[in-house]
């Protein structure tokens, strides 16, 4: 009833926005409310085909979401550089930076077009200490994506203890 | 004889070699003296602005908790703006039939004041100009300074005056909720347009700084607010207790004033002194109104400073007065407020940005990795 009369007021130019970050691992299992309370306050930026959006080795303060586009995660290695993965709309990277500001494992860079969501660390900082519906659901999520790593690494680490 | 004048003159190469051969912060010296004598030109527009700037900054997280709602940017402020008017319009109507007494009854009766004033000190310069001569000569540029030609007292009461240095503060009503209203509904647009003309790897360097200024800034207004408050209370409840008219009107003033470090309560003190002088026509009276702002101050420094500011803003007490008095040279009264967020935020940003720059030096001497890890499978190594 309310929405109905007050539909004018209601803000529907980020509708899509929402959409893709339902589909982002790290805000899984948040609802419209809260991802609309995200959306606010994170900054969007366009990258041109073959902008690096960061450099392995850097220090990472950020966890970028591609709305649009495809990124390219790649790693230097002796034989050149190697493709780790292409990553399309509703997926994120660089999510180690909201734990620590440690160095970026890989490069990220734009493989066409591509717009992407930038969450800041000191942001994500004031959202534990003022939102626990949302940090709680993030820090859930982060733990969920580092365990699976962990577990789907787990036999070609225990082969190179043995080996050694 | 033509060819040795070219030679002489210099040529725009010359230049373009002096330019590289001159040190950088050359180069920033003199465009910091371009935009401080540009600066000096605009100074009402940029006062203007700069209030607009704060107040539009204090109301943002307002806007942003309307528009988690889900609520239209746009709506959001015009709603605040609503309520604004409307906190305004009642405030006006619940206080300002005192306060407009208060201010009505002071002003009618500054004539009388100045010639109380002028009587009190012109006996006890006389008193002391035989005993002291160096104080008495002090007293009597007091009263030159307050009541002779030219006086503060003339000044005030001067109609014509009054109008001219009106102006721009009417301008300042009409301009300020107009920059406000924009500066609020087109922040995120102004980000977003900063965001685009950002080189990729400074992104998360840009983005620092704006989180820093945020917090930073944030805490300062937050802290100032309430430390302002608190020195306004306690000073008109103090007033109020030793007996002085007007006490609600000084606190305002008193809270008002502490916002100028260091001499913001000395010209609130002094004030205060003066109207104790006239009222009780003694000098007990102005003793206790100087005890009772020197038991302020130190309630401010030792309790509230600590408590509400905190440490947000850290600067060396030396680069602190320096920056009251350039503040205070360019902007007056406003440049004095906000001189030392506006400083300490420029020496976080060069921090920040000294940082980024030490950051990329180390990655362009040790690019590559250090370790070298086995390629993933899937899922993919979080980064």
């Amino acid at each position: 009833m309310v929405r109905k009369y007050f539909a004018w007021a209601l803000d529907t130019s980020k509708a899509s926005h929402l959409r893709v970050l339902g589909e982002v691992p790290l805000f899984k299992g948040m609802g419209e409310n809260l991802l609309r309370k995200l959306l606010v306050d994170l900054v969007e930026k366009e990258y041109e085909p073959g902008e690096v959006i960061f450099h392995e080795g850097d220090r990472g303060k950020a966890v970028y979401v591609v709305l649009d586009g495809l990124v390219k995660i790649s790693k230097r290695s002796n034989a050149g550089d190697r493709t780790l993965a292409v990553l399309g709309p509703g997926t994120h990277f660089g999510e180690l930076a909201l734990i620590n500001q440690c160095a970026r494992f890989a490069t990220a860079a734009a493989e066409r077009q591509s717009l992407a969501l930038i969450m800041y660390k000191s942001y994500f900082d004031d959202l534990i200490r003022g939102n626990s519906a949302i940090s709680s659901k993030i820090l859930l999520n982060l733990a969920e994506i580092l365990s699976n790593y962990i577990y789907s690494n787990q036999p070609e680490t225990a082969e190179t203890q043995t080996s050694s | 004889m033509t060819q040795e004048r070219d030679r002489e003159r210099p040529s725009f190469t010359d230049l373009r070699k002096l330019h590289h051969q001159m040190p950088r912060w050359v180069l920033l010296v003199l465009l910091a003296g371009v935009a401080a004598f540009v600066a000096g030109h605009i100074v009402h527009l940029l006062i203007t602005l700069l209030i607009a700037a704060v107040i539009a900054y204090i109301l943002s997280s307002a806007v942003a908790a309307i528009e988690r709602l889900g609520i239209k940017r746009s709506v959001a402020v015009t709603q605040l703006f609503v309520l604004a008017a409307a906190f305004v319009v009642s405030t006006h109507l619940l206080f300002s039939p005192y306060l407009q007494r208060e201010v009505r009854r002071g002003y009618a009766r500054l004539p009388e004041f100045s010639k109380q004033i002028e009587a009190t000190l012109l006996s006890s310069a006389e008193d002391s100009l035989e005993k002291y001569p160096l104080l008495g000569q002090g007293i009597r540029k007091v009263v030159d300074a307050l009541i002779g030609p030219d006086g503060f007292f003339e000044t005030t009461l001067d109609g014509s005056r009054l109008l001219t240095q009106a102006t721009p503060f009417v301008m300042g009503f009409i301009l300020v909720p107009f920059f406000i209203f924009f500066l609020l509904r087109d922040w995120p647009r102004f980000l977003k347009v900063l965001m685009d003309q950002v080189p990729p790897s400074y992104v998360e360097t840009t983005l620092s700084v704006v989180a820093e200024m945020n917090i930073l800034i944030g805490k300062y207004l937050r802290g100032l607010a309430g430390e302002c408050f608190s020195v306004g209370v306690l000073a008109s409840l103090g007033l109020w207790l030793i007996g002085l008219n007007n006490p609600i009107s000084l606190g305002i003033l008193s809270g008002l004033a502490n916002v100028i470090p260091y001499l913001g309560p000395v010209i609130a003190c002094s004030v205060a002194c003066l109207i104790a002088l006239m009222q009780f026509n003694s000098f007990d009276a102005v003793l206790n109104v100087v005890l009772l702002y020197v038991c302020i101050k130190l309630v401010d420094d030792l309790f509230l400073q600590p408590l509400l500011i905190g440490k947000s803003v850290e600067l060396h007490p030396m680069l602190l007065v320096i920056t009251i008095i350039i503040g205070e040279n360019l902007f007056g009264i406003i440049g004095m407020i906000l001189g030392v967020p506006v400083v300490t935020a420029a020496q976080k940003t060069a921090g920040i940005l000294l940082e980024h720059r030490r950051e990329a030096a180390n990655r362009g001497s040790t690019r590559g990795p250090a370790v070298r890890h086995r390629l993933p499978r899937v899922p993919v190594r979080p980064i």
